[in-house]
This record gives structure tokens, sequence and C-alpha cells, in this order.
């Protein structure tokens, strides 16, 4: 019975695993990841921008998504890739660092109308998001 | 006058309670990543919930017995045992999905640390309990989850496209990416048919102390309740696909979903939403927190009940307790709300059938039931639906697993 249910056990563990090497896969699928966050901070920072939001919600929305951000840039850092794309990898990391910081402002300036449209900017032009 | 008053309440109860943390979290996710093309899974499973709820609301007006009292009774200790551990250990999980909902809530609402108010939440819910009278907890929680409400004027204000919404209702195979298809198509019906809605619902019946003359009431309550609930996972799924789908986002967190009403309405549909996930979720949680100590006190021949006081109901009370702590503790390790309730909706779907197998057993008992037994109709319904439970039962897992859990 124990052995029977071992292997459902080890592949339940590794369903909730992010580890292993990056390939070309897990790049296009945290890439994607991130355009969504940068897009969806866009939404956020735009309800800031124009004071359709509450300064509670814009900013632990923000700190949310700035967590996500941030843990997949270190995620993207510190995982190994497979050669062909290691630069690309880094590449995404730094954006991911980037991204994480533009949503500390909007987290840090959860009221500020300037802050709140210059973010939108940015994120949006960082997802290409519509 | 009285009576249909009181099956108004019933009803708006029933549909401020239809949404919990699993349908707001895959309804949303669903349209976000295939549009409106999930449509006529929605349908699907309202049925379903409406025929077992109606079942077992009949089996508890007729034989004064809920889900539990007959698992026991009809399938025996060891296969009830069975029946027990998955339920209880599902239920928990569900408990600390929502609880974790709530404290998202409040934190979007007033700001305030995550964890300081996961342990007010737990307080507020555990003195709600001891105080609050079963009807009042049910209506209190109920009304406040119509804020929800606002998903269907956000959906409308979205400007929605309607051709390819109506041909959502139309059940057809996935345009791309198959498997993420079918692990939504069995999130969704896992949603809408959580076990803990009909353990509740039927322990809610012999609570209320329905008689056979009741059945009407309960027949009403479970079809317009829960068809009108579904409403508000169509007008969750038409907001994910007519905001998020189009911006290129992927749902991931539980303050997104209030995002798709922010959008279109601003401050006050943010606010509504935020008021209508408060109540939906925390109505939730006190339905998972009760249904777990229905379960168990129904299964071991406890006293149980809210119209019994704590003092007279001891083990029920106590049980009622250690699971807020239980799910409490769960929530405290910081583990994903979101996640959870995702593993928590995949993992009630395997328990489905330990469900509803003796549900249709005993509605079908003329022992048990007498002239009120099921008709040709609920026989149809019920064995077609438990076709469709082993179904979704037995593809969950292999699904969650090939999918990543819906990541891939």
């Amino acid at each position: 019975m124990i052995r029977r249910a071992l292997p459902l056990v080890a592949a339940l563990l590794l369903t909730g695993c992010n580890g292993g090497t990056v390939d070309r896969h897990d790049l296009t699928k945290d890439a994607g990841t991130l355009d969504s966050i940068a897009c969806e901070g866009a939404l956020v920072a735009d309800g800031v921008a124009r004071s359709r939001t509450t300064v509670f919600y814009a900013r632990e929305q923000a700190e949310e998504l700035r967590i996500q951000t941030s843990n997949l840039a270190h995620a993207l850092a510190t995982r190994k890739s497979i050669p062909s794309i290691e630069r690309r990898v880094r590449e995404k990391s730094n954006e991911a660092a980037a991204l994480a910081r533009v949503l500390q402002r909007l987290h840090d300036h959860p009221s500020d109308r300037t802050v709140g449209a210059d973010v939108e900017r940015l994120l949006k032009h960082a997802g290409n998001c519509p | 006058m009285s009576k249909i008053f009181g099956v108004a309440l019933g009803i708006l109860a029933a549909i401020g309670g239809f949404v919990d943390i699993g349908d707001l979290v895959f309804n949303i996710s669903a349209g976000a990543t295939f549009g409106y093309q999930l449509m006529w899974v929605l349908p699907i499973g309202v049925i379903g919930i409406i025929v077992y709820s109606e079942m077992c609301g009949r089996v508890a007006a007729v034989s004064k017995k809920a889900v539990f009292d007959t698992v026991r009774e009809r399938v025996g200790f060891s296969a009830g045992l069975g029946a027990l551990i998955a339920s209880e250990v599902v239920n928990l999980m569900t408990l600390a999905a929502e609880l974790g909902g709530v404290a998202i809530s409040l934190q979007l609402l007033c700001g305030l640390p995550y964890r300081w108010l996961l342990v007010l939440a737990v307080l507020g819910f555990a003195i709600v309990i001891w105080v609050m009278s079963f009807e009042w907890i049910e209506r209190v929680f109920g009304y406040g989850g119509l804020c929800l409400l606002v998903f269907a004027v956000a959906a409308m204000k979205l400007s929605p496209d309607w051709g390819k919404l109506g041909n959502g209702f139309v059940p057809h195979v996935a345009q791309n990416n198959s498997l993420l298809y079918l692990y939504f198509v069995v999130g969704l019906l896992g949603a809408a048919m959580t076990p803990y809605e009909v353990y509740f619902y039927s322990s809610g019946g012999v609570e209320e102390e329905w008689t056979p003359k009741d059945i009407g009431l309960n027949r009403a309550n479970a079809i317009i309740g829960y068809g009108l609930g579904g409403f508000f996972s169509v007008a969750l799924m038409t907001t994910g696909a007519a905001l998020f789908l189009g911006h290129g986002i992927s749902p991931e967190h539980l303050g997104t979903i209030a995002l798709g009403a922010q959008v279109p309405l601003g401050t006050i549909g943010l606010l509504l939403a935020l008021v209508g996930i408060l109540f939906a979720v925390g109505g939730a949680s006190i339905d998972t927190v009760f249904s777990g100590a229905y379960n168990l006190a129904q299964f071991c021949g406890w006293e149980w009940g809210r119209y019994r006081t704590n003092a007279n109901a001891p083990r029920f009370t106590l049980t009622w307790i250690v699971l807020l702590v239980l799910g409490m503790g769960i929530v405290m390790t910081g583990v994903d709300a979101v996640v959870l309730t995702e593993y928590a909706v995949i993992f009630s779907v395997v328990a489905l059938p330990l469900t509803y197998i003796p549900i249709l057993l005993v509605a079908n008992d003329e022992q048990y039931m007498g002239r009120h037994r099921n008709g040709r109709l609920a026989n149809v319904l019920g064995g077609v639906y438990l076709v469709v439970i082993m179904v979704v039962a037995l593809s969950a897992i292999p699904l969650m697993i090939l999918t990543n859990v819906g990541q891939n």
C-alpha cells in the first residue's frame, strides 16, 4: 500500500517544486508571468493615477506583486540554465529586478497621482500591455 | 405571507452563500485563460449541486438524518471511516484557504498586518459561532456576499463579446492547450459541487427541523438559490475574460479579482468587491467549520448542532474550535491561499464520489424515504451526475500533475 502510494506522493511534491534547470519552456513561462505582473501593476497604478482606488488596496497589491517579482528575479538569477539561453535568463532576471523596484515605488507612494501615472507608463512598457 | 418571506430570505442567503474562494479563483482564472470557452461547465456544475442538495435536503426532511448519519449507516464503519477522513482532510484544506482569503480581504480593506488580521478573523468567527443563531449567521454572511453582484455590473460595463459569451455555453473541446482546459473543467465542477456544501445543507435541514412539509421549500431553496448563485460564477468568468484576458493578466492573487470591479467601476466597485469577497469567503469559512464538526459528530454519534447549547454538545463545540485553530495554524505557515485553494478544490473532486454515492443510495431507499424516495427525473439526473463525478474524480490528480497545478 505504502509502496503504491510513494510515486503519487513524489509526483505531488514535484508538482509544487519550481527548482531544476531553466530551459526554454521555463524561460517563456517566466517571461509571460513577468508580463502579466507588469500589466496587472499597470492597472493598479492607473487606479492610483486617476484616484479610482484606495490607498490600502494599491499599497498591498503592489507589495504582493513586488514580492512575486523579486522571488522570480532571485530564482532566475540563481537557478542553473541550459548554456544556450544563459544570457537571456540573466537578462530576464535583471528585468524582473527592475520591475520589482518600480512596484516598490507604487507601494511607497500609493496615493501619489504623479507616481501612479509614471509607474503605469513604465509597467505598460515593460509588459507590452494594451 | 411569512412563509413566502422565509423562502425569499433563504434564497437570498443561498445566492450570497454560493460563491466561495474556490469559485472566485477558478471562475476568474478560467475567464482570464480561456475567455468564454468554459461557460458551458457552469450550468453543469450548478445543476449537479442542485440535484444532490435537493436530494440530501429531502433525506434530511424525511429521515431526520444528515449526510454522515446515512454514510455510517449505509456503507458501514470501514468505508464510512475512509469517507470521513477524506472529507475532513478536504474540509480542513478548504477552511484554511477560506481563512487565508478572509485575512487577505481584510488586509486589502484596512492595510493591517496579515497574520494579525488572521488571528482577529478567527477570534471573530469563534465569537460569531458561539453567540449568533444558525439562521442569522447564514443570513448575515449570505446578504454580505450579495455585494458580489458588483461583478455582474462590472461585467456589463466591460462590454463583453456577447456572441462569444453565448457560444461559450455550447459544450466544445479546447481550441488550444487541451490538458489545461480539462484541468479547468475539473476545477470548475469541483468548485461548484464542493462536498462541504451538501454536508452543510443537509445538516442545516436537520437543524431547522425540516419535515416532509418542507420538501417544497427545500426544492425552491436549492433550485433558485444555487441557480441564481451560478449567475455570480458567470459574472466572474465574464469579468476574467473581458478584462484580464485582454490585458494578458493571469490572476495569481485574491486581490487581483477585486481589480475586475475596480477598473470599470472605480473605488466604489473596489470596495463592494472586497466586502463581497470578505463575506462570501467568511461565510464559507463558517460553513466548512460546521461541516467538519457535523461530519465527525454525526459519524461518531455525538450530540451535535447549533440548536443545542454549546454545553449540551461539548464534543461538537470542541471539534469546531479545534478545526478553527488547525485552519489558522495552516495559514500561519505562510502557505499561499490561492495555491491552497486550487489543491483543496482538486482534492475535493477526488472525494466527491464518497459524498454523493451514499446520498443517491439513501434517497432511493424506500425504508428511509417511503413515498418521498427519488422519482424518475431525480434518478436519471443523479445517475448521470454520478458518472460525471466518477470521471472527474479519476482524472483530477493526473490533470493536476500534468498541468503543474494549472501553471502550464
